[in-house]
């Protein structure tokens, strides 16, 4: 491992010389973006991730010299993998160039996919209204190149984090609408009732009662096996519990559902925000009485 | 030979004596374990006597007639006794056995009903279980069922983008496709001007040493 350092530097140094020195027939970016590429290698082969993210950065700027964007913005990219295992900023920073590169050669769909891995980092990193910003980005930029799963893979991340920063009309116009394009496809429709689920959901959050039981009878109109769904009588139960205020029948219903499928943990924040509001609810009642 | 039938009367006269004492002693215990105990003790010596006097009568009949008929007399006599001892021990064993199936008669009676209704609950529990577990094994099931059910669905998802996928690489390929013959071309074109310019370089190449040929021999013609 140690060598592989000691080769990298070397041909880093190596090819630091051919970029200051003279060169003959103007080749000396050519050599030296092959010299950088090699030696960027040695550095991922000896796991100094820092030193090899700098040394395709260097790359970048080279290809960029000779006017190959394609090759930057792909050296970027390598650069961007390189850091992040050490430093996201660094590598989301990488990222933002080599998108802006793939846009200006065209290759949107390039772009779209790396739009979206920069939300994914972010999205672990915690910080989710850029997160959401660059999913929002990705799922434009995929409509345009009409790759339609990956636009709906998209916008489903940013409902959930909608949902989760309390966007609720964002999230529910995004999952009736995608509900919607995933009936017509004969290898969606299965995952229609998940999205309603989902968009049902979404309204008790907001409290709305009314609005609810016009949504329901929607998704009625929508989709007519919805009706027969368990999903469906889930909603309808809670609606119920909420128009009553009992707070467990609630907890009754939603154990329920949850003994047969497992709620997964975003479904069990937003039935936990339901949850508390009916309780306030509840509290409030006796309170004026 | 009439030592053995002696020996076997006086072995059968001692047992009598013993028989007659325990019976009495016995017949005067309350019923309880004590009186089981002297109960069985007495049946095995009468069963001892039994044995006796059957030996006895053997000795006896293997004798010759004169001591027989004595003999057979005296053991008829023994074989007498033994009864009256034997109905003695039975009178003991049924006043024990009428007090214990006295006893068995009233708790059965009781007992029976009792017995019978834990029967039943027991039965009604164990189908009880069986139907809880069938229940469950129905909820596993239906469980499981809706795993696959979302599992498909998502691999349907999967499917989905991958054909995507393929129908854009296709739309690629041909767009390659396309490029490749535009290249084609353009190599080609590149390559006839080449040899364009080789023909136009050799030609120039050509006549420049024609002319200097012809400088040449002029100077010498003219020299």
């Amino acid at each position: 491992m140690g060598d592989q350092i000691a080769r990298a530097e070397e041909f880093e140094k190596k090819a630091e010389k051919k970029l200051n020195g003279w060169g003959l027939f103007g080749s000396k970016y050519e050599d030296a973006a092959d010299l950088f590429d090699k030696a960027a290698n040695s550095f991922k082969l000896a796991k100094s991730w820092d030193k090899a993210g700098s040394t395709y950065v260097k790359l970048a700027t080279c290809h960029l010299k000779l006017e190959s964007k394609h090759e930057a913005a792909q050296a970027y990219v390598d650069s961007a993998h390189c850091y992040k295992k050490t430093s996201v900023n660094e590598a989301i920073s990488c990222l933002e160039q080599a998108v802006n590169l793939f846009c200006e050669i065209g290759r949107l769909s390039m772009a779209a996919r790396y739009l979206k891995e920069i939300a994914e980092l972010y999205e672990s990193e915690q910080n989710i209204e850029q997160s959401i910003v660059y999913f929002e980005k990705s799922a434009d930029l995929f409509q345009n190149e009409e790759v339609t799963t990956s636009a709906n893979q998209c916008k489903q991340k940013v409902a959930q984090f909608a949902a989760q920063l309390e966007q609720y009309q964002k999230s529910i116009v995004i999952y009736e609408e995608i509900a919607r394009q995933s009936l017509n496809n004969n290898l969606l429709k299965y995952g229609v009732k998940g999205h309603l689920l989902n968009a049902g959901i979404c309204q008790l959050c907001k409290g709305d009662v009314v609005a609810i039981t016009n949504a329901l009878e929607r998704y009625q109109e929508l989709d007519p096996t919805f009706s027969g769904t368990r999903e469906y009588r889930f909603l309808a139960d809670i609606a119920a519990a909420i128009d009553e205020e009992d707070v467990v029948k609630f907890t009754d219903v939603v154990k329920e559902f949850d003994s047969m499928t497992p709620l997964d943990s975003w479904k069990t924040t937003l039935l936990l925000r339901v949850k508390e509001k009916l309780k306030a609810k509840e509290l409030e009642e006796d309170d004026l009485t | 030979m009439s030592e053995v039938f002696e020996g076997y009367e006086r072995q059968y006269c001692e047992l009598s004596a013993n028989l007659s004492r325990k019976c009495s002693s016995a017949g005067l215990l309350p019923p309880g374990e004590q009186k089981q105990q002297k109960v069985s003790e007495i049946k095995a010596s009468l069963d001892d006597a039994d044995v006796l006097i059957r030996k006895m009568d053997l000795e006896a009949r293997s004798l010759q007639p004169s001591a027989k008929a004595a003999l057979l007399a005296k053991l008829r006599e023994y074989k007498s006794d033994l009864n009256k001892l034997k109905r003695e021990f039975k009178r003991i064993a049924s006043s024990n056995a009428d007090q214990a199936s006295r006893e068995d008669l009233l708790e059965s009676g009781m007992a029976g009903a009792h017995m019978a209704s834990a029967d039943q609950r027991e039965r009604m529990a164990m189908s009880v279980e069986r139907l809880n577990q069938s229940s469950d094994k129905i909820m596993e099931s239906r469980r499981t069922m809706l795993e696959t059910e979302e599992i498909g669905a998502s691999i349907l998802q999967d499917l989905h983008q991958q054909r995507e996928t393929l129908l854009h690489s296709h739309q690629k390929l041909h767009g390659v496709d396309d490029a490749i013959d535009k290249s084609k071309k353009v190599l080609t074109a590149m390559s006839r001007r080449m040899t364009k310019n080789k023909w136009i370089i050799f030609s120039i190449i050509g006549a420049l040493v024609v002319s200097i040929i012809f400088i040449l021999f002029y100077k010498f013609s003219h020299h």
